[in-house]
């Protein structure tokens, strides 16, 4: 939208000797005020990204104080403790949802759209799969689509973005900020590193490479400016086994501010429940077991959820820990993967053929009645990330998911979340999720949470009751020597709240005395109807998530919320 | 103890199609219900893949002539066809041979898993030597299986160990299932 100052600022900085090749605002020889209001808001935006400057190579919130971390710096306000002016804009969304340009979906843009607006959602992500007929046809025809829903639904922000058949891994939402590269962008990047598209599925390190570079190209794109902004997030990472982790890291390690997390839980909630009245497969449709393709060392348990989430995230101390213990941010989130929904009857429109078109024909009503076996809800029906945006903008979701402020939960079991960490006593508002406190070794920090409890129904009609807050914390412990680990061994619940019978507002609060090492806190709670020990033991975690039986799972009596952490760093 | 094992590496791509290859072994070795014929992992990073062993009393390398060239085999110390073939299926006969690891298609009393069984059944009358529950109670004799037709245990720790997992009414299944959710990621139409 501001492409009138692309060639000026070029042709004007040629005689001080920049680059030509660099855009004004990626050319930190040209002060702040020289640049037009577009050109500096791009700069800004570059900069609390992380895509400008030192942060680029940071990555990590062990760089140091001002060393311009992402973590660090982006809402917590710049090189300080202080935590933002005002509050965020909490946002929830969706980053996982397949439309008629999916084989395996049916619904136009603007169904989804209309239930997500419906079901309280503020944004989503149009992800159809990567494919040789969505390379060609799709990702151009879903756009008109798109921009028409965005019209039509004020109240929704719509992206598109594509499911990256992730080369040698699994699927990844890859989106990007609207704009009129939007789809160029999203269909070079399918045409060179989608997996189907270009035949890299296979788990070899050759197509492990082509994946980095998968997420270069988007880096690069952005820094190029030739489109605002683009994300990566890993979809139902253990479902079968093929994202090892030192991919993960790879992808994190590589572009930092591109790919930025992983789903917690997955989609396709409704899939366990028991048939004939469900699909009685498994929740988030989790039934696979090891293949040659998958990592070798993954446990059986990790093929399986734990109350409706991914085992990366629902095991204290294991693989999500082991990479927020090497103090880089790593993000989660809770979408509907919706591509069918349980108990809709509408059917693909007549005379449909994919292969050749690219998509479906718009969807009819059926004449059979409810369709149990479809496994997912419309999004937002269930599945929400709650994203603490600073305004109510596509920059404003990007910028917050980047930065870690996102919480999520299923089936609508909060209706509000805040959690500060600040200096016991010091009345400052605090860093919010995703943020660094630094403190003075041997301070006291408090973990401030103000919960909201739900106060109406969900969509099932359950009026969910909070019944324990865990505060998870752990120790962090920087790069790890093996890239494939996944446990880290100073993670665990240090405290838990019952909350039976609390309800409306109400604050607890985490007490961390004489901080003498960087630690980050996380948190997680339940409706408290399923619980096991840990997978690592009850001295980790006491009262974990329950594995998720296969045609048994009833995704409204098994609720969790989880947020993203916040990282504690004293210094002398 | 240790039955001669003998592997074989057609450079199969998944566990289906290993399956498919250990059927035409049994043929073509005219194996009986006694012999344990197993599918093994091959994580190879530049081709991952899934390669066979069969455990049966009497084998020698004469099996070698029956098998279509471009197969790999490993008896012993005896190797055939391709080198890389024949390696991977020297490791899956010794992690037979020791019982470590691989999964069992075929095994003395696998026909009569079907339907409901009882742990106690699946014990006492086939080949598994124990029944491990993941993410439920250890099971008891009369715990109930259903075996949804299809039982694949495996080697693990020098026993054949059927893992499973809790399963509605109260009953377990076995933790692989024989259909998994046709995937999303085989959109290469």
């Amino acid at each position: 939208m501001s492409h009138e100052h692309d060639h000026p600022h070029e042709h004007d900085h040629h005689h001080v000797g920049a680059p030509t090749e660099l855009p004004a605002a990626l050319d930190t020889t040209i002060p702040d005020e020289e640049l037009s209001p577009a050109e500096m808001s791009r700069r800004s935006m570059l900069r609390r990204s992380g895509l400008l400057g030192a942060g680029l190579a940071a990555g990590s919130v062990l760089a140091g104080a001002g060393a311009g971390t992402a973590a660090a710096d982006s809402g917590a306000g710049r090189g300080s403790d202080h935590g933002p002016r005002g509050g965020f804009r909490w946002l929830a969304g969706d980053h996982h949802i397949h439309t008629r340009y999916s084989s395996d979906a049916m619904y136009r843009v603007v169904d989804h759209v209309q239930h997500a607006n419906a079901y309280g959602l503020d944004w989503m992500v149009i992800t159809d799969h990567g494919s040789v007929q969505h390379a060609k046809i799709g990702v151009e025809k879903v756009n008109p689509d798109i921009v028409a829903a965005r019209a039509a639904i004020r109240g929704t922000l719509v992206f598109q973005g594509l499911e990256w058949n992730i080369p040698a891994a699994e699927h990844g939402t890859v989106f990007v900020h609207p704009g009129r590269n939007e789809v160029a962008v999203l269909k070079d990047f399918e045409n060179a590193f989608d997996g189907v598209v270009t035949a890299t599925t296979d788990s070899t390190a050759a197509n492990e490479a082509v994946a980095i570079a998968g997420v270069n190209w988007l880096a690069d794109a952005v820094r190029r400016r030739r489109v605002e902004d683009a994300l990566f997030l890993a979809n139902h990472p253990a479902r079968k086994g093929i994202d090892s982790p030192h991919e993960i890291r790879g992808w994190r390690d590589a572009q930092p501010t591109i790919a930025v997390g992983f789903e917690g839980a997955p989609g396709h909630q409704a899939a366990g429940i028991p048939a004939p009245k469900g699909p009685g497969s498994g929740r988030g449709f989790y039934d696979f077991s090891p293949t040659a393709q998958s990592f070798a060392r993954y446990p059986l348990e990790s093929y399986r959820t734990w109350g409706g989430f991914d085992w990366m995230t629902a095991t204290v101390g294991g693989l999500w820990d082991s990479l927020l213990a090497e103090g880089k941010p790593w993000w989660i989130t809770a979408n509907s993967d919706s591509h069918m929904i349980w108990g809709d009857d509408s059917v693909r429109g007549p005379n449909s053929d994919f292969a050749a078109n690219g998509f479906y024909n718009e969807p009819v009503h059926g004449t059979q009645g409810a369709i149990l076996t479809n496994g997912d809800f419309w999004p937002g029906y269930y599945s929400r990330t709650h994203v603490g945006a600073e305004s109510f903008g596509y920059g404003a979701v990007m910028d917050g998911i980047r930065a870690g402020r996102v919480w999520v939960d299923h089936g609508r079991l909060l209706s509000g979340l805040d959690v500060r960490a600040r200096v016991a006593g010091s009345g400052q508002s605090g860093v919010p999720l995703g943020g660094a406190l630094r403190v003075r070794a041997g301070s006291t920090v408090e973990l401030s949470i103000t919960i909201s409890t739900a106060s109406l129904p969900n969509w099932a009609q359950v009026l969910p009751a909070l019944a324990r807050v865990d505060v998870i914390q752990g120790a962090v412990t920087g790069p790890v020597a093996d890239r494939d680990a996944f446990s880290t061994p100073d993670t665990r619940v240090v405290s838990s709240y019952d909350v039976t019978g609390r309800t409306g507002t109400f604050r607890l609060t985490y007490r961390l005395p004489d901080v003498d090492r960087p630690v980050y806190l996380r948190l997680r709670g339940t409706d408290g109807n399923r619980s096991a020990p840990g997978l690592l033991g009850a001295a980790v975690d006491p009262h974990g998530p329950a594995m998720d039986v296969l045609g048994d799972a009833d995704p409204w009596g098994d609720l969790w919320f989880y947020t993203n952490p916040i990282w504690v760093l004293p210094h002398r | 103890m240790s039955a001669l094992v003998l592997g074989i590496d057609a450079g199969s791509a998944t566990a289906r199609e290993a399956e498919h290859l250990l059927a035409e072994v049994r043929t073509l070795l005219d194996l009986g219900g006694g012999a344990v014929c197993c599918t093994h992992l091959v994580r190879d990073h530049a081709r991952p893949h899934v390669a066979v062993s069969v455990a049966a009393a009497g084998l020698s390398t004469a099996a070698f002539a029956v098998l279509p060239a471009g197969y790999g085999a490993a008896l012993g110390a005896y190797r055939v066809g391709p080198p890389d073939l024949a390696a991977a299926a020297a490791v899956a006969a010794d992690e037979h041979g020791t019982r470590r690891s691989g999964r069992a298609v075929y095994y003395p009393g696998a026909a009569g898993l079907t339907g409901v069984r009882t742990v106690g059944e699946v014990l006492a009358g086939s080949a598994i030597e124990r029944v491990a529950v993941l993410g439920g109670a250890p099971p008891a004799p009369d715990t109930v299986l259903d075996t949804r037709d299809f039982v694949r245990p495996q080697w693990q720790d020098g026993r054949l160990t059927l893992v499973a997992t809790p399963a509605p009414a109260g009953r377990i299944a076995p933790f692989e299932v024989p259909n998994p959710t046709p995937c999303c990621a085989d959109h290469a139409i």
